[in-house]
């Protein structure tokens, strides 16, 4: 993996959202919990910011303009230059099946839910740290 | 409430499990409500508490909020620019369902009644959304929320407001009730309206000197619900409903039940083809003195006799009258199986009073029932249609459970003519109608019975004479 974290450490997580008062709600309890957040509007915005960050998650819902979040995630998981990037699918749509076989590493529902929205996101980290150790084992 | 992640509610179902969020329910702290509801109010939903001055609107809310106060996460309720914080807490206390412990801890009260006086309705959402960043709610009640109208500089201002708090409750893992004193006529064109999941109103009618409260479900998204007004009693308790009594979901089948049940009136079971079919009911019509009663009695004392628990409601003889006569008839008024209610006919409650009947069949196991007399029923029920439709979803109740039953009806005396009239509004939905006459010699009363229909049965169509004695009533054998 190549996830970046910011100067101070924290893991970088990449948003892909439109709805203002989930990006607001998100944004808050991510960075309480310790992580920074970047945001991107739509699927290739996010594909975009992704290559430039190097985010260690990507967050997005499925209903983003130009590119879904379902096809932004089949994206995110072919590119060698993101190998290992995890997603999670956070979405209005009960798209769990659709989610796992677009290759997402965890699914949720809205709406936010901020102790399981946070835990899933230090399971996902904590799991990538776990792979990496693996592999280099 | 809880997903086991202290989150309560469907938000964040993880690992790929299929959410059902249509089945996870807040409820109101009634169970009877809850029915009507079809489960309590859909999680993560918007919903509006609506109803005139007095109805019993913030005492539902509080009632909701303190049975949801679990320890899981807190509840805000928060007041705007109607009561005083202050006056709404010290009221709360009155109510059995008030907990001091879950104060300012489960239960956060909170205003934002300064804040919108200073910066108008525009203050509402900011503080909403600080609230939840700083205390994560699972409910959020707001009260009152019509009074924001008050403030709005115009609909279209007030539009957006509700727009961009929809917009937030929508976004997080909380559901919300927005009260307000909407009048009943209010027509569902505010913007809140539109938003919201679920509306339910609080009402009062008056009657005479009466006032009766109902409850209504106008709208519950994603939800069925039982339809019509139902009952609503306010007590210390907090705010009790009473289900719309509606027939059966599954018609009555008569080819299960082909089974005879006795009067426990010697001659009676002749005259009726063998006694009554089970499940069916029977109007016990004549003048006052004819014997409907004590009828009523044997047939409730014959059943219990025979281990059958019954029932017999009676709204004219007080108690003490009545556990006379039980004894007189070789009855037990102890007797575990025996169950006798009054209801004063003024202070009837239609609901409440099925309720209660409902209640007996279902706990006590009761198999026969003698309702005395229905015409009370009639002159305490401000709605006659109301009393109808619930006679008929009575009877249509009694016969799926298995429970035979008897109304009296009091008739006129017949007039030159010598011929009686059942007007009871209601006899078309007996099963059996049974007309006790008197006729009034020089000398003496002599009484009668006269069968009139029975259904899905033969009868015998001859008059016959009655004695009544100490021991109770018999049809005189012909000589």
């Amino acid at each position: 993996m190549n996830g970046a974290s910011s100067a101070g450490g924290r893991a970088l997580i990449l948003v892909v959202e439109r709805d203002p008062h989930v990006r607001e709600l998100e944004a808050y309890f991510l960075e309480e919990a310790g992580f920074d957040v970047e945001f991107a509007d739509d699927g290739e915005a996010a594909m975009q910011r992704a290559f430039d960050l190097k985010p260690e998650i990507v967050i997005t819902e499925i209903l983003v303009p130009k590119l879904d979040g379902l096809a932004l995630c089949r994206r995110l998981k072919e590119s060698d230059e993101l190998d290992g990037v995890r997603v999670l699918i956070f979405s209005i749509l009960a798209a769990a099946g659709r989610a796992r076989e677009a290759g997402a590493d965890a699914f949720l529902v809205k709406p936010l839910a901020e102790h399981t929205l946070v835990e899933t996101v230090r399971r996902l980290i904590r799991e990538d740290g776990a792979n990496r150790r693996g592999g280099a084992e | 409430m809880s997903d086991g992640n202290g989150n309560g509610t469907r938000g964040g179902v993880s690992d790929f499990d299929t959410p059902r969020p249509e089945d996870v329910r807040i409820t109101t702290g009634s169970s009877q409500t809850d029915r009507v509801l079809g489960g309590g109010f859909p999680a993560n939903s918007i919903n509006i508490i609506m109803g005139e001055p007095g109805t019993g609107k913030t005492v539902f809310a509080e009632q909701l909020v303190f049975h949801n106060a679990n320890g899981d996460r807190p509840i805000l309720y928060l007041t705007t620019l109607s009561e005083p914080l202050t006056k709404v807490v010290r009221y709360l206390q009155r109510f059995d369902f008030f907990d001091p412990e879950k104060l300012g801890t489960e239960v956060i009260y909170d205003e934002v009644g300064t804040e919108l006086a200073e910066e108008g309705v525009e203050a509402l959402v900011p503080k909403v959304r600080e609230r939840i960043k700083a205390i994560g709610p699972q409910i959020i009640v707001i009260d009152s929320f019509k009074a924001l109208h008050d403030i709005a500089p115009s609909m279209a201002h007030m539009r957006r407001v509700v727009h961009d708090l929809a917009g937030l409750l929508t976004a997080y893992n909380t559901t919300a009730f927005l009260i307000g004193e909407y009048p009943e006529s209010q027509p569902a064109t505010l913007p809140e309206f539109v938003v919201a999941d679920g509306i339910v109103e609080l009402l009062r009618h008056s009657e005479g000197v009466r006032d009766e409260r109902f409850f209504r479900v106008r709208k519950l998204r994603g939800s069925s619900f039982r339809q019509g007004m139902h009952a609503l009693e306010l007590s210390k308790s907090g705010v009790q409903v009473y289900r719309r009594l509606v027939s059966p979901a599954e018609p009555p089948d008569y080819t299960v039940k082909r089974q005879r049940v006795e009067t426990g009136v010697t001659g009676l079971d002749d005259m009726l083809g063998g006694g009554l079919w089970r499940g069916t009911t029977t109007l016990l019509a004549g003048p006052t003195g004819a014997g409907k009663t004590t009828i009523g009695l044997q047939f409730v004392l014959d059943g219990v006799r025979r281990g059958e628990p019954g029932l017999y409601l009676h709204l004219e003889e007080n108690p003490t009258q009545l556990a006379s006569l039980i004894e007189s008839f070789g009855g037990d008024p102890t007797d575990e199986r025996l169950h006798t209610l009054y209801f004063s006919p003024v202070e009837l409650q239609i609901d409440r009073f099925i309720d209660t009947v409902f209640g007996l069949i279902r706990n006590q196991g009761v198999r026969r029932i003698v309702l005395d007399a229905v015409g009370d029923l009639v002159t305490a029920a401000p709605d006659t249609q109301r009393l109808h439709d619930y006679l008929y979803a009575l009877s249509q109740h009694f016969a799926v459970n298995g429970v035979t039953a008897m109304m009296t009806f009091e008739t006129a005396r017949p007039g030159i003519t010598g011929v009686y009239r059942i007007d009871a509004p209601f006899s078309h939905l007996s099963d059996n109608i049974v007309l006790l006459e008197v006729r009034l010699d020089e000398d003496q009363s002599r009484r009668r019975v006269r069968i009139l229909k029975t259904r899905g049965s033969r009868h015998d169509p001859v008059v016959r004479e009655i004695r009544i004695s100490e021991k109770g009533i018999e049809v005189v054998k012909s000589k």
